[in-house]
């Protein structure tokens, strides 16, 4: 079923009562690519997400995630299994530190049941030490290990973005979905940013799905690109040909006014 | 290096225990203080532990829950009835505790259903319900006593018992707050869609946590029933909600200190104010409301012995270059 491929959409589609939101969507992304997903407000790029990451039972078709059929799977086994994402508008734990934020993502990697903690066996301090080393080696990773003990609701919104990526980092994940990462964002910071989703994707190995408005950062990193519209495929494209595709025009920037 | 570490806390850990029960020991077989001071002593610690079973569910998990008096009433009434029938023997009154504990724990994991989707103020009304239900079916039930209640239970609790099983519920609550489950609690109380989505099984950790906390509060009951020589299913209606609510909010929701802090507070207010008559639930009350608008999370909410000492420390180095800058 996967043909190499590690998301896989078949005609999905997600209806609350009379809107729309996804109408029968097919795409497939192969292992390693960047993949963009663009479209205008409203026209169903989060509700993708939602449904690839089991918020959402879609109405209608088939996600697989490598050959594991994702449709009926609890959003926690989803993410467990290699499926982690980001949030448009941050959604950190913020009253806890950055450290144990990214402790929290590895829930399901921690290998010890509550026996263990009771007893404060050998494999429970052994997880636990080992937890804390991998998630201040993702902390300097993204650069963030002078932050690892601050409330991550205090940190400024660059910082928290880049927190909550090294939390679905640390959900150990084959497959990155990033909802707006660049949002709110001036062009130097988006070229940073781009360079630290290309070296994440290198040393982590991942496939990137990234839903994004900012054409910097889509242009920059994206190696093929969705567009959609009314939640239904308009385009698929390599990114350099994107910009010369006319309905594309239209649906994301507007119409050209008759001069 | 970390090995040692964690030997040196054991051995520091068993000093302090020591020590405390050197203390008990020396209170109680000396005589120094009066008996009526030894009673109140044990309602602090027999409250304690029920103010850590709630804070389980209502401080880390942050879940408004009140089915504690339905556990209370689980625990007091499978402990009494097991030194009636099974664990007749003095020795064996540890056991029976466990197994009020473990009656009510069993009960709590079913409660736990109805909070994987209802929230808020509708889970309240379920818990009340649950609690209330618990009541009732003991004011029908013959065999136990009905309204009546049971009477001549052994009077087994004593000092010792109860700080021993205040240690261990202190011991449980730490050992849980700082693994794998703790953290999720937390990270489901900020945030439980996040939580899905970061791996955390958001449903199984609710589970542990209300078997976690029934098992506290079911023990507590049991001491208390023990303690008294008799229970009844009065004792577990509005009032004992509210007194449980009053223990944890007052303290500190999410900490060990402030369960213990609360517990002790509220019973020793409780007691002091004996003399003023319907006037105490005035001045309590009235303290309590005073709380709530100064610090909303109790008065040690969310924080621990640690917390305080780091943020002493931190003023203190602050004051300090504060100084310097002025020289």
């Amino acid at each position: 079923m996967s043909n190499g491929n590690v998301i896989s959409l078949k005609d999905v589609s997600m209806h609350f009562g009379g809107i729309k939101a996804i109408d029968g969507l097919s795409f497939d992304v192969a292992k390693g690519k960047i993949f963009g997903i663009i479209g205008p407000n409203g026209a169903g790029k989060t509700t993708v997400f939602n449904v690839i990451t089991g918020m959402y039972i879609p109405t209608a078709g088939e996600i697989y995630f490598k050959d594991k059929k994702l449709n009926k799977m609890m959003p926690h086994a989803i993410s467990g299994n290699g499926i982690g994402r980001t949030f448009q508008n941050i959604r950190l734990f913020e009253d806890q530190t950055v450290l144990d934020n990214l402790k929290i993502a590895h829930y399901s990697h921690t290998d010890y049941g509550l026996l263990d903690v009771f007893f404060s066996t050998g494999k429970f301090r052994e997880e636990e030490a080992r937890i804390e080393d991998e998630s201040r080696e993702i902390l300097s990773f993204l650069e963030l290990e002078d932050l690892a003990n601050q409330k991550a609701g205090a940190l400024p919104c660059g910082a928290q973005r880049r927190v909550e990526i090294a939390r679905a980092l640390y959900c150990k994940p084959e497959v990155i979905l990033l909802d707006e990462p660049a949002a709110g964002m001036n062009p130097a910071e988006i070229d940073n940013l781009n360079q630290l989703i290309v070296n994440i994707r290198d040393h982590y190995e991942l496939t990137i799905l990234v839903v994004e408005h900012q054409m910097r950062l889509v242009m920059g990193i994206c190696e093929e690109i969705l567009v959609v519209n009314f939640g239904k495929k308009l385009a698929l494209h390599k990114h350099e040909e994107i910009k010369s595709n006319p309905a594309v025009l239209e649906a994301y920037l507007g119409k050209a006014k008759q001069l | 290096m970390k090995q040692r570490n964690a030997k040196n806390t054991i051995t520091l850990n068993l000093i302090v225990v020591a020590v405390f029960f050197a203390v008990l020991i020396v209170i109680k077989e000396t005589g120094i203080i009066a008996s009526s001071t030894l009673l109140i002593l044990q309602y602090i610690g027999i409250y304690s532990i029920f103010a850590l079973g709630i804070n389980m569910v209502n401080g880390y998990l942050g879940v408004f829950s009140l089915s504690h008096a339905g556990f209370m009433a689980i625990g007091a009434y499978s402990a009494a009835l097991s030194t009636r029938y099974f664990f007749m023997a003095e020795w064996m009154f540890p056991v029976a505790l466990i197994f009020g504990g473990a009656v009510a724990m069993l009960v709590g994991l079913l409660v736990a259903i109805p909070s994987f989707k209802a929230k808020g103020d509708y889970l309240a009304i379920i818990t009340l319900g649950f609690s209330l239900i618990v009541q009732s079916i003991l004011q029908n039930v013959r065999f136990v006593g009905a309204s009546k209640g049971m009477n001549n239970i052994a009077k087994y609790t004593n000092i010792y018992w109860v700080f021993a099983f205040l240690l261990l519920a202190i011991f449980i609550v730490s050992r849980f707050v700082n693994s794998k489950y703790g953290r999720s609690l937390k990270a489901i109380r900020e945030d439980q869609t996040a939580s899905m989505l970061v791996s955390v099984d958001v449903r199984r950790n609710k589970t542990i946590a209300f078997g976690v906390s029934a098992f506290l509060i079911g023990i507590s009951g049991g001491l208390i029933s023990h303690l008294l020589g008799y229970t009844s299913p009065s004792a577990y209606g509005f009032t004992n909600i509210v007194d449980g609510l009053v223990m944890v909010y007052l303290g500190g929701m999410g900490s060990i200190l402030g369960s213990i802090f609360g517990a002790a507070t509220w019973q020793a207010l409780v007691q002091l104010l004996k003399d003023l008559g319907t006037w105490r639930w005035v001045v309590g009350g009235g303290l309590l409301c005073l709380i709530m608008v100064i610090r909303p999370k109790g008065i040690f909410g969310y924080m621990e012995i640690k917390d305080l000492i780091r943020t002493a420390k931190e003023r203190l180095n602050d004051r300090k270059q504060g100084g310097n800058t002025n020289e």
